[in-house]
Formats: C-alpha cells, sequence, structure tokens
C-alpha cells in the first residue's frame, strides 16, 4: 500500500468516524441558547452559531447527513453507469448505438441547471434527501458510464472473454465473472469520483437554497452561516469547518482515486530521480583503425528495488559499412543495449561502468548539447514499430523535416523539401506521400518511411531494433533487400537486433548472440553458423528448423 | 475419420470478402497446416470454427453429411487455441479457475485439474498461481490444457508459438504434436511460418487473400510449389543455406 | 457518413432532447405551476386574461384538457418562433429580452475564464508531466485539492480577504452602477475590474482538473515510441515535448472538453449568486425564487444551447487537430 492510499484512507476514515459517531457524543444541535456567536472554547469548543446553537453539534450531524447523500449518489450513479456502460458495450450493436447515444446525450447537457430546474418545479416541503440523490444521480452517471464503455469494449475483444466463451460459457458469466473483476478498479475510481461530486453538488445546491429540506448537511450549514453573515461578523469558526470538512473529505478520496489510477496505470508512479545519466570512463584499449563504433565493457543497471544487471561487460566493435547482427531473446538486453549506446536509456535504467568511443570521442562523456548534436548526425535508430514510431497526428513531411530544421539550421525550405523527397525515393516510395499522415500507410510503408528518415543526415551508423519483426514474410523480403542495397551504395555501419537469428545469419557479417545481458559469443556470421562454440548459440540455432532440412528430424 | 467438414466458408466484413469460398476436412490423428500472411483470413478461418464468428455462408459440421450440431455438443468437441497466451488468460483468475471452469461446463470433475496440467507437462502445484507468476511457455501449456478440458476432438491452434521466445516454441509444438498422436486429435495449425507448418504438419493449405491457393501434402507443397504465391512466400523466408552451404561464404 | 455531419447530427439529437426534456419536466413534476405564476401575475399588475393563460398552458401544461401531442406541438411551434413567455419576476418584460440582457455578462465572463482555464492547465499539466520527479509533481495534489473545496465557500473566503479585508476587488456585481453600459473605456475598465476576482475563482477551482488530465496524458505520451524516436533524432527538448508529446497528450483533454464545460457552467451560476453577477445565472436563480417558471425555462433552453454550441465547436476542432477521426468515421 502506497503512502498516498494510506494517508486518504485514513483522512476518509476519520471523516467517516466523525459522522457516525460524532451525533451520538455531542448534545442537540438545534438547541438554542442566548449566547450567540460565541468565539471557540470552553463549553463549546467550536463556538456557536448566531443563535447559539453548538457548531460541533451542528458539524457531527452535517457531515453524517452529507456522507448519507454522498453515499446515495455514489451508488445509483455508479449503478447506471454500469448498466449504460457495461451492459451496452457487451451486448454491442443497436443497444450499443442506443445506450451510448443516451449517455452521450445525458453528458452534454448541463448538470446543475436541470437540477436547478427540477428543485425549482418540486415544491420546497417535497424535497427530501431521497428526491435530491435521485436527481444528481440521474444528472451525474454519464461520465462514467463513458469511461466505462470504453473499457468495456476493449475487454471484450481480450482473447481471454473470447475463451471463456468457446468453453461454453453463458453470457452474464463472461460478464460478471470473466469481465467485472477486471472493470473493479475503474468502478472503484468512479464510485469514489461520484461521491465527491455528490457532495459537492449538494452543497452548492444547499448554499443556493435548494437543497433537501428534512436533512442538515453541509451545505446547509454553510447556507446558515452565510445567511447569517458569519463572514462579515468575523465568525470563522461557524463558516470555515463544514468547508473544510468537505475539502479534506474529497481531497482524501481523491488520493485514494490517484492511488486507483496508479495501479490502472503503473506508469504514472512517481520515480525515483534518476541519481545519474552515465560513467564516463577513458577508453583503455584504442578502438582498430577502421572502427566506427567501440563499445568497451558497458554495464547497465536497472536500479529498481531488485537491481536488474541488464547489460554485462558488453565489447563491440563496429567498422565501417559492416552489419552486426545482435541475436538474443526478449529480456536478454539486446534493447537496453542498443539505447545506452545512444544515452536514449530511462531512468531507473544507469551505466554504471564501460566507454561507447565514436569516432574516437567517448559518447558517454558529451554534454547534453553534444549528445543532441551527434543523435541522428552521427548515429540513427530504426526502431521495431513504425506505427508507433511515427508521430500519428502530424505528417511525414513535418516528421521528416524537424529533423533537417534542427540539424541544418541554414537549409532553405525548397532544399529541405527536395532532401525529404529525395530520402522517399532511395527507399522506393512516392514522394507524394510527404503529405500523409501514418495512420494512411501500410506497414511496410511506414518502415520505409522510418529508413527514410533514418538515411536524411547520412549518419555512420544505424541502430535496427527488430526492424521487420512487425511485418508480413514478404514485405519483411522487401525491407531486408533494401537495407543490404542501401548499405552498399552509402556504406553506413548497420547494428541490427533481432530474436530471428536464420535472418542475421544470411544478413549480417558478424553476430553478437546475447543471453542474460551477455554477450555469449561473438565471431563472423559463417563462424556462428558452421562452428557454433557456444551451448546457447547451438540451441538457438536448433530453434529455427529449416523450411528445405530433413523432415522428422525435430520429432518422433 | 472425419472429424470437422468446412464446406464453402465464406465471411464478408464491411463488403470486403476477408474468407472466400474455403473448403476442407480434418480428420482424427491428422494435423492440417493453415498457412498464409496477416489478413490473409486465416484467423477468421479459424474464429469461425470457434463458433466466434458467423460465417456468411458456408457449413461447418461433425460429420461429411453436413448436419447441424448444437452448441454445447459442437464446444465439447471444438476447441481453440489463441495466439497470445498473455490476452487469452484472464489476469484476475488463478490456473484452477482456467481449468476447472471447461470441465464443470462439460459435466467432468474438478477434481481432473492436476491430471490436466500433467498432461501438458506442467506440476499441479501450478494451479493456485495467476497467469503474471507463469513464463510465457507455462501460461500457453495452459490454455492448451483449457482447450482439452472438455475432451476435445479437434484443436484449432491459432499461430500457437508466435508470441513465445523463439527458444521454447519447438517444445509448444513437440507438446501440441505429442497429443495429437497419443489422442487421436484432429489439429487445425495456423501458422505464418512455413519450415514449422512443414514439419508438424501431414497437409498445408495456403491461404491468399481469403482463398485457398495450393493445398497437398506438406513437402509437395512446400518443396516443390507451384502456385506463384506460394513459390514467394517460400523464397522469402530468411534461410542462411544459400548464403553458406550452396553460395559459398560472401 | 462523415464525421462532420455524424457530430452535428448527434448535437442536434442532443438538443431535441434537452427541449424535450424542459417540456416534460413540469407536466411530470407534482405541483401546478400555471395557477402560480397566474397569481403572481395578477399581483404584478399584468392582464389575466385567457390568452395569458394559454401562453403558460402551452409552456407549462394544460393539466390534462389537451393531450400531450397537442401541448408538444404548440410548445415547438413557440420555441421555433423565438416565443419563451412573459417573464413574471420581471413583469412584463418578455423572456427572451430578460435573457438577452444578461446572457453577454455570462458569456464573456465563463467564456473568458474557461480559455485561461484551460490554456494554463493544459500547460502546467503538460510541463508537470515532463518534468516528471521534480518539485513540480507537488502541483498536482495541490491542484486537485482545489478542485475539492466547495466553490462558493472559497469564492466567499476570498471575497472576505481580498474585497472586504483588502480592498482590492470591488464587493459584488458586473459594474459600477454609477455608470451607464456602454462601450466607453470607463464602462468596460469597470467591468473588468468586476470580472476579475469572478473569473479568478473559476480559474482557481477548475485548474486543477485540466491539470491532473494533462499530466496523466503526458505521462503516457511520453513513453510512447515516437517521443522515443523525436529524442533519438537529437531533437531540442522543447520540440519534443511540444510537437510531439503534448501535442498527443492533448487530445484527450479537448475531446473530454464536454464533460468539463457542464461542470464550469454549473459553477459559474453558483459564482453569479456569490458576486450578485448580473449574468444569466443569477436570473435563473432569482426566476427559482419567484416561481418564475418561465424564466426559468427560457434560460435553462439557453444555457443548454449554449453549451451544445461550444461542444460541437470543439468537436469539429477535434476533427482538425487529429485526422484519424475523419477518416476512421469512413472506414467502420
Amino acid at each position: 500500500m502506497t503512502k498516498k492510499l494510506t494517508a486518504g484512507l485514513a483522512l476518509a476514515g476519520l471523516i467517516v468516524l466523525f459522522g457516525l459517531i460524532g451525533p451520538l457524543l455531542t448534545g442537540d444541535p438545534a438547541t438554542i441558547r442566548d449566547i450567540g456567536l460565541t468565539s471557540p472554547g470552553g463549553d463549546h469548543l467550536l463556538g456557536t452559531t448566531i443563535t447559539g446553537q453548538d457548531v460541533l453539534a451542528q458539524l457531527t450531524h452535517a457531515t453524517r447527513g452529507s456522507l448519507w447523500i454522498g453515499l446515495l449518489v455514489g451508488v445509483m450513479a455508479t449503478v447506471l453507469s454500469g448498466v449504460f456502460g457495461i451492459v451496452g458495450a457487451y451486448a454491442g450493436g443497436v443497444v450499443d448505438e442506443v445506450f451510448s447515444l443516451f449517455s452521450n446525450v445525458m453528458l452534454v447537457i448541463p448538470g446543475l441547471p436541470l437540477v436547478i430546474v427540477v428543485a425549482g418545479f418540486v415544491p420546497a416541503d417535497q424535497r427530501g434527501t431521497w428526491t435530491i440523490s435521485l436527481v444528481l444521480a440521474i444528472t451525474g452517471w454519464a461520465a462514467a458510464a463513458r469511461v466505462l464503455r470504453a473499457q468495456t469494449l476493449s475487454l471484450r475483444n481480450r482473447d481471454y472473454v473470447a475463451a471463456a466463451r468457446v468453453s461454453g460459457e453463458k453470457t452474464w458469466r463472461v460478464i460478471c465473472v470473466e469481465i467485472l473483476p477486471n472493470l473493479l478498479p475503474i468502478l472503484a475510481s468512479q464510485f469514489v469520483f461520484a461521491v465527491v461530486l455528490a457532495i459537492l453538488s449538494e452543497a452548492g445546491l444547499s448554499f443556493l437554497g435548494l437543497g433537501a429540506a428534512d436533512s442538515s448537511t453541509l451545505g446547509t450549514m454553510l447556507y446558515y452561516a452565510q445567511n447569517g453573515f458569519a463572514l462579515q461578523r468575523e465568525a470563522w469558526w461557524w463558516f470555515v469547518p463544514p468547508g473544510l470538512i468537505i475539502a479534506v473529505f474529497g481531497g482524501a478520496l481523491s488520493l485514494i482515486n490517484f492511488s486507483i489510477d496508479e495501479i490502472i496505470n503503473p506508469e504514472l508512479r512517481n520515480k525515483v530521480k534518476r541519481r545519474r545519466d552515465v560513467v564516463a570512463t577513458t577508453p583503455v584499449v584504442a578502438p582498430a583503425d577502421d572502427a566506427v563504433l567501440t563499445v568497451s565493457d558497458l554495464n547497465v543497471v536497472y536500479r529498481s528495488a531488485t537491481p536488474v544487471h541488464a547489460v554485462k561487460d558488453v565489447s563491440l566493435t563496429l567498422r565501417r559499412g559492416e552489419i552486426l547482427g545482435l541475436a538474443g531473446e526478449s529480456g536478454c538486453g539486446k534493447t537496453t543495449l542498443a539505447y545506452a549506446i545512444n544515452r536514449l536509456h530511462r531512468p531507473p535504467a544507469e551505466v554504471t561502468s564501460g566507454s561507447v568511443v565514436f569516432d574516437g570521442a567517448d559518447v558517454l562523456a558529451l554534454s547534453p548539447e553534444e549528445l543532441r548534436e551527434f543523435r541522428w548526425v552521427k548515429l540513427s535508430m530504426v526502431f521495431q514499430g513504425a506505427m508507433n514510431s511515427l508521430n500519428p497526428v502530424t505528417p511525414i513531411r513535418a516528421q521528416l523535416q524537424d529533423v533537417l530544421r534542427t540539424h541544418r539550421p541554414s537549409m532553405s525550405s525548397s532544399d529541405r523539401e527536395d532532401r525529404c523527397a529525395e530520402v522517399l525515393r532511395l527507399v522506393g516510395v512516392d514522394p507524394a506521400r510527404l503529405g500523409s499522415f501514418p495512420h494512411e500507410l501500410s506497414g511496410g510503408m511506414r518502415q520505409r518511411v522510418m529508413i527514410a528518415m533514418a538515411l536524411l543526415l547520412e549518419p555512420q551508423v544505424m541502430i535496427m531494433d527488430e526492424p521487420t519483426t512487425a511485418l508480413d514474410v514478404l514485405v519483411q523480403r522487401e525491407i531486408l533487400n533494401e537495407i543490404k542495397r542501401l548499405r552498399d551504395e552509402l556504406r553506413f555501419a548497420v547494428v541490427f537486433i533481432t530474436h530471428d537469428l536464420p535472418l542475421l545469419l544470411e544478413l549480417s557479417d558478424s553476430i553478437a548472440v546475447m543471453r542474460d545481458g551477455e554477450v555469449v559469443e561473438y565471431a563472423s556470421a559463417e563462424e556462428i553458423y558452421l562452428r557454433p562454440q557456444h551451448p546457447y548459440t547451438r540451441q538457438l540455432l536448433a530453434s529455427f528448423p529449416s523450411l528445405t532440412g530433413e523432415r522428422g528430424a525435430l520429432i518422433r | 475419420m472425419t472429424a470437422l467438414e468446412v464446406r464453402d466458408l465464406t465471411k464478408t466484413f464491411h463488403r470486403h470478402r476477408a474468407v472466400d469460398g474455403v473448403s476442407f476436412t480434418l480428420t482424427a490423428g491428422r494435423t492440417v497446416a493453415l498457412v498464409g500472411a496477416s489478413g490473409s483470413g486465416k484467423s477468421t478461418v479459424a474464429r469461425m470454427i470457434a463458433r466466434l464468428v458467423r460465417p456468411t455462408s458456408g457449413t461447418i459440421s461433425l460429420t461429411s453429411d453436413g448436419a447441424p450440431v448444437p452448441q454445447r455438443a459442437y464446444r465439447d468437441h471444438v476447441q481453440m487455441i489463441f495466439q497470445d497466451p498473455f490476452a487469452s488468460l484472464n489476469p484476475f483468475h488463478t490456473v484452477e479457475h482456467h481449468l476447472a471452469r471447461p470441465l464443470q461446463l462439460h459435466g467432468r470433475s474438478r477434481d481432473e485439474v492436476p491430471h490436466l496440467l500433467e498432461r501438458v507437462s506442467l506440476t499441479p502445484d501450478l494451479a493456485r498461481r495467476r497467469p503474471h507468476e507463469l513464463s510465457g511457455g507455462q501460461r500457453q501449456r495452459v490454455a492448451i490444457a483449457r482447450a482439452l478440458a472438455p475432451g476435445a476432438k479437434v484443436i484449432v491452434a491459432d499461430e500457437p508459438v508466435s508470441m513465445l521466445d523463439v527458444s521454447i516454441r519447438l517444445g509448444v509444438l513437440k507438446l501440441l504434436d505429442r497429443l495429437q498422436r497419443e489422442e487421436d486429435l484432429a489439429v487445425l495449425y495456423i501458422t505464418h511460418d512455413l519450415a514449422t507448418a512443414r514439419h508438424f504438419s501431414d497437409e498445408v493449405l495456403v491461404m491468399h487473400q481469403g482463398r485457398i491457393v495450393e493445398r497437398g501434402p506438406s513437402d509437395d507443397v512446400l518443396l516443390r510449389p507451384e502456385d506463384p504465391y506460394t513459390r514467394r512466400l517460400a523464397a522469402a523466408a530468411p534461410n542462411p543455406d544459400t548464403r553458406f552451404r550452396l553460395g559459398g561464404s560472401s | 457518413m462523415g464525421y462532420h455531419l455524424r457530430k452535428v447530427a448527434f448535437y442536434l439529437a442532443a438538443l431535441w432532447a434537452a427541449v424535450t426534456l424542459n417540456f416534460v419536466i413540469p407536466r411530470l413534476l407534482p405541483g401546478n405551476p400555471v395557477d402560480i405564476l397566474m397569481a403572481k401575475l395578477q399581483q404584478r399588475g399584468g392582464s389575466v386574461d385567457p390568452a395569458a393563460r394559454q401562453a403558460y398552458e402551452t409552456l407549462l401544461g394544460t393539466g390534462g384538457r389537451e393531450s400531450f401531442a397537442v401541448e408538444y406541438l404548440a410548445y415547438l411551434g413557440n420555441l421555433a418562433r423565438g416565443d419563451l413567455g412573459v417573464s413574471v419576476s420581471a413583469f412584463p418584460a418578455k423572456v427572451s429580452d430578460v435573457i438577452g440582457d444578461s446572457l453577454p455578462w455570462t458569456v464573456v465572463l465563463v467564456g473568458l475564464a474557461t480559455l485561461i482555464s484551460f490554456v494554463l492547465g493544459v500547460g502546467l499539466g503538460a510541463l508537470v508531466g515532463w518534468k516528471r520527479g521534480t518539485w513540480l509533481d507537488s502541483l498536482v495534489p495541490a491542484t486537485t485539492m482545489l478542485s475539492a473545496v466547495p466553490y462558493f465557500w472559497l469564492a466567499l473566503i476570498l471575497v472576505a480577504l481580498l474585497s472586504s479585508g483588502l480592498g482590492w476587488f470591488p464587493l459584488n456585481g458586473g459594474y459600477d452602477v454609477v455608470l451607464d453600459p456602454g462601450w466607453s473605456p470607463e464602462f468596460l475598465g469597470s467591468a473588468l475590474y468586476h470580472g476579475t476576482l469572478p473569473a479568478l475563482t473559476i480559474v482557481i477551482s477548475s485548474v486543477g482538473g485540466w491539470l491532473l488530465g494533462m499530466r496523466n496524458m503526458m505521462v503516457s505520451a511520453m513513453s510512447e515510441d515516437y517521443v522515443l524516436t523525436a529524442r533519438a533524432k537529437g531533437l531540442t527538448g522543447s520540440r519534443v515535448m511540444v510537437r510531439y508529446a503534448a501535442r498527443n497528450a492533448v487530445l484527450p483533454s479537448v475531446a473530454g472538453f464536454a464533460i468539463s464545460l457542464g461542470f464550469v457552467v454549473s459553477g459559474s451560476i453558483v459564482t453569479e449568486q456569490v458576486f450578485s453577477y448580473p449574468g444569466i445565472g443569477s436570473k435563473l436563480l432569482q426566476a427559482v425564487q419567484n416561481n418564475d417558471y418561465a424564466l426559468m425555462q427560457g434560460i435553462f433552453l439557453v444555457i443548454t444551447i449554449a453549451v451544445l454550441g461550444a461542444n460541437l465547436l470543439v468537436d469539429l476542432l477535434y476533427g482538425l487537430i487529429d485526422a484519424r477521426t475523419r477518416d476512421r468515421s469512413t472506414v467502420s
């Protein structure tokens, strides 16, 4: 349990206790005495109202009244939003259309004016707690229904729901047993929000003189305090406490909601600040003559609760025009290594020792501004999901031109346009596509655009992280041929990262096999293929049956 | 013996023919591989056989006479293994729940859970765990056990290993192969990977743009393809043999 | 159906729902509003002839003499002519004139305050999300706390401190009453001076919602691959933050404008009450206190139309800033 959640629960719990037990311990809040507006102290811990009523006694009863309305509205609004959000989304089709239209209409019709109109038509003596709660619930459920609907739509398409249907589960069981438990955090957060909103709205209504006639709430208390000119008479003890209780209760519930949000979306948690970015150590070995990138004894550690040594003493040398394959399975540290080379790793990842020498300079020692100027000019990257690597809301042109604008500020706008068209042509994409948005291109086309972007500044090194994994075999073949051709024409070096060892054997000059952060074998592609030394390399090789190899060797 | 008969299966989404006149037969004790690129319609075929998607036209039946089958009997007979074991197990429930429910739904006792786990080479103590406590390979084995629970005779495996780490893929495929032989199952193995399709199936169907463009015994189709699309597919797969054995070192 | 067409159709449906709600509420709720209105009218010296009664009955119901359908058609007909009836609290003014006088005050106050609050909240939210792990993080709980404070309570305390105590702002009203309303610089200056504290209180209480939403989306956007790519491209930090992270993170805030606008409008009604501001909100309350049902209904309708109109505008704007929405509707 986080600190926020503890604090939120404790504060909210205290206020609930105050409302539950308080009225039993204090006297009658309605008793009128001739000691109006006494300051706090003595018999009246929080002083008295203008008619000499005890403020503390009133406060306990008012808190109880407000909490009760909050609870009533919270339950009713959550039930309504569940029915319209969850059931509609699961049923789909016309039911969903109608439910969703209804929720959206309810959402855009402003709530308080509607409540005021309704309250205005209902005679004051008929405005009870239940009436007010019902009206607040009816005007307050729609936003939650929209959130629940979106989430249910996403859950409905999960494979585990499909699997439950294939098992023969009935619809109500699929909703209640498979979907609902996964919605609990969101339902809880919507409930908490509805309670806060109800208490605030009720206070607002009471302040306007339109609250429930039969109950005393924090809102009615404020109404009387305001009409008794509490602030003008400087009787702050009468006016401030009711508002403060609402504020603290609302704040406590917000803290609880923060914690729920963080459970739903762990990224929102505040992370520990990065202590240091990298350590630069003077390279011990002078790099080879034709080496363009030399990684020596690089170590990367994730400084989480249980530190993970993601990259262990890795040393690699990339020569001009070479394709170096980095092979390994998920979690072996190959992507962490690639990011660390360009210092793209994020906290809690930290480079603890080693050096990355590029053209005689240690990348790890560059200042932030030098690092920014180094990126893309000397070393560019192509990431796995091209759909996600391109900014979805701007056209391709803007994303290509951004690079030139930043790194070639003196370039004229027509030269920029020409250069962007030129790189697109290089990778076989029609320059007319410059105006397209990423979602208008096919997967293969997007990856070509990413490669074109990586070529813009003619870097010496390109790091490609699983650039073809998400693509079809046929498209993958085209992209691989393109990479080989461009490498031969433009003589840049490539670090190609993938789990697909056969692909690397066909494409690369040398291969480093990684497991658990270590390079277990590093040799030419031919050596790895014909004479693998490490048992893990042999195991990986055996994991890819050859299409043309002898049949039945794997089984029987 | 015919275990599942698919005849003239067609599915249209928004005027687009995702599956177009597909017919084939699954037989007990044999594996049929359905290969194709993404978007070829192969997953839609799987979902129609699992009765998750309603066909636009065509029939799926358990006998060669094409007679309609009631839902419960169909679910007893036909089960499916999904592609992503991270998505096909409910994060909220234990392994026990995932296996006990299908057992109970099909008139069996939940006491069979340990035995089911053993059949997929998992230890019974896993039953109390939740999906996030398992490795990818373990999860997929649980998913296979779930498909076996109702006593199904037809298993549709939709890309069952493509989301798994490479070094454990063959293990899962070998498990499926062993179960197929030991329990005389009819298996439809759906994949984009021609190599495993060849090694783990008796017959191959190649699907392209909703149609089956080539079919036949695995070796015939994949080693000596006749359809131009199958040829391109076979030529596109990375194959280091050509570089180091036939082409010499480059 | 195209994106724009679908949006317009939706808001027309919402408008129809609001109009119908306005028709149904007085007929379903207890009480006899027409009799009350006629009594009020008599007090004010208005004519209580059958024509006046019929006008109110069209609005509020005949008590079963006419069928619902006939009443509904007559009601729609009156609306189409812009005839909202006669106000009894401001007798003999027509409801439409009362609304016309007070609406500009509210539109300017609420419009400006909402705009300031949105820009401030989204801007701060982007910054807080971008600089995560610094002291800026503490802005999130602080502003959320402010959103949980009862709005009028905070406003009254601010009035007590800043206006009564320090005398920085006027106590209430929309302008100095000695001035004649008009476009004179004195009057505009006075209106601005009187509007500052109400606007400030609206901003204070609503900025937290924008800030939190934007901050959360910013955090999600920052872990997206396109932001990683932008950093790898060697772009300057500010460019990555604005063009890549914030540009995407702001979309849900814009899409969620509907929800927020409802809250702001609700808040502004209370604001006007606190500051005795001459806007449409205080007219609504005045109508409720005086049982001026015709004015109540007219104001509800106008507020709803304004909110729907603002939402339609924002939705159309959304189509401009996210190209995907325009295409999605044609695909599925």
